[in-house]
């Protein structure tokens, strides 16, 4: 039986909604520890809701994890990093959504370009993934530069250089590995997806 | 499984079991905010004090609380170490380098302790008295002023009572997939950095594939019980606002008045 899009669509956005929830809760599927990093999986599921549902879904499944990420700051924070700077919504929500974005409009773009699909999906995870890393680190260093946070009377500057440490070296691999790993989840879920409602 | 959100809600009767969700989401969110204005040592005992009150009230057992803190005091502990180390001012105890110990530093670290208990005490007293659905409920009522711009209030707290509804079965789902996968040998939790990430793939595209069925199936299911549009639903269970809650806010606006009237300005 052929169903509404927009109730499928609902649907759909709740699964993902669901998937990231326990993605944020369940360390083996939401994040892969490695010595001291930790990689997220997560800006992948953003990723790949994105190449399925479009550009402004993806943004509004980026949006949900960076709300998560907020109310965790204040009760389950993940680490001192967390703590200390998601309690800005502006830092946790923001690059989240522009994940979305960013991998929706890439994803677009390069789809009508060029033929190969894991390609496409590939540089917008990337790019996706990037986003992320940036958009955080440059949110931070927007927002402590100049001023001591209120919140927490912590010496930012001093801690500064660590901080953008750590982001960084996370960084790098994380977009690596969004890069390899996206399309190979990405290209057989999709098969699947264009098989549903119809 | 150690968990912030799920598997947490302890049935009960008791006073903050009966408050409606959509108070208790924003009282806890008041508190949160009355905690930042907190400075000196008079504001945090009365903080503390109504948590204990709030405590005694959920009639839940102290060990429960106790038990949500443990996987948290390292980092509670390390964020207090980072406050102590990296702030400045006061009477200068001790430095090296970048780090530094002084009397303000202590004081200000022992504050950050107790404003990182009275945090998760509250969402844990919240997580604890009502169950995700009616958490999930309470948001859309919270939300209810944004519809007058547009904002698909009701849209959203139907897919997350979905999402949360569905949570426990893809879990369920991941488990299978995990020992089904374990039992073809592969081994999650070591190896080197490829092996791990090639370790996720098969996870998660069984996973995904089962969230669009689900989706599929349930789009099916809605549409065949006259499912249109999510604004005009009808409920099974209507929380309306009670005395007390009434009675609630009253004690909270008391003590938040009273820290805004004994903080250190």
């Amino acid at each position: 039986m052929p169903v509404k899009k927009n109730t499928l669509r609902l649907n759909m956005l709740a699964m993902f909604i669901a998937i990231i929830l326990l993605q944020t809760s369940i360390p083996l599927i939401g994040y892969i520890p490695i010595g001291p990093l930790e990689i997220t999986i997560i800006p992948m599921t953003v990723v790949v809701a994105t190449v399925l549902l479009g550009t402004v879904d993806g943004a509004i499944i980026g949006g949900i994890w960076g709300l998560t990420t907020f109310v965790r700051a204040f009760v389950w924070p993940t680490s001192p990093l967390a703590a200390i700077v998601f309690v800005n919504p502006i830092i946790s929500v923001i690059p989240r959504i522009m994940i979305g974005v960013v991998a929706g409009v890439t994803y677009t773009y390069l789809k009508k370009h060029f033929k190969s699909q894991t390609a496409s999906i590939s540089v917008a995870a990337v790019l996706g993934s990037l986003t992320n890393t940036v958009l955080v680190l440059g949110l931070i260093y927007l927002f402590y530069k100049a001023k001591a946070p209120q919140l927490y009377q912590i010496n930012i500057k001093e801690l500064l250089p660590y901080l953008l440490g750590v982001v960084g070296t996370n960084g790098i691999p994380e977009a690596i590995f969004s890069g390899i790993v996206t399309p190979m989840i990405g290209v057989p879920v999709k098969k699947i997806f264009d098989r549903t409602g119809r | 499984m150690s968990n912030f959100l799920f598997g947490r809600y302890l049935p009960g009767s008791s006073w903050v079991h009966q408050m409606s969700p959509q108070s208790k989401l924003m009282l806890s969110f008041y508190f949160v905010v009355v905690i930042f204005f907190a400075n000196n040592i008079w504001t945090y005992a009365a903080l503390s004090g109504l948590i204990l009150l709030v405590v005694l009230m959920s009639g839940v057992s102290i060990g429960y609380f106790l038990k949500g803190i443990r996987p948290l005091i390292w980092l509670i502990v390390f964020t207090v170490l980072l406050q102590i180390l990296f702030s400045s001012g006061g009477h200068v105890y001790w430095h090296f380098g970048p780090f530094s110990i002084s009397d303000t530093s202590l004081i200000n670290g022992g504050f950050m302790f107790i404003r990182c208990l009275l945090i998760i005490m509250i969402s844990t007293v919240l997580t604890l008295t009502t169950t995700p659905l009616a958490i999930a409920d309470g948001v859309q009522t919270v939300l209810r002023p944004l519809k007058k711009v547009h904002f698909p209030v009701d849209t959203l707290a139907l897919m997350l009572s979905i999402a949360l509804r569905f949570v426990p079965t893809l879990m369920d789902e991941m488990e299978t997939i995990l020992n089904a996968q374990r039992s073809r040998g592969v081994d999650f939790g070591s190896g080197s950095l490829r092996h791990r990430i090639s370790a996720a793939v098969p996870l998660l595209v069984p996973l995904f594939t089962g969230a669009i069925n689900h989706a599929e199936n349930l789009s099916t299911a809605m549409e065949a019980r006259g499912f249109t549009d999510s604004e005009h639903r009808s409920k099974y269970r209507v929380y309306r606002w009670q005395r007390k809650d009434t009675i609630s806010w009253a004690v909270f606006l008391l003590i938040g008045i009273l820290v805004l009237f004994i903080r250190k300005s």
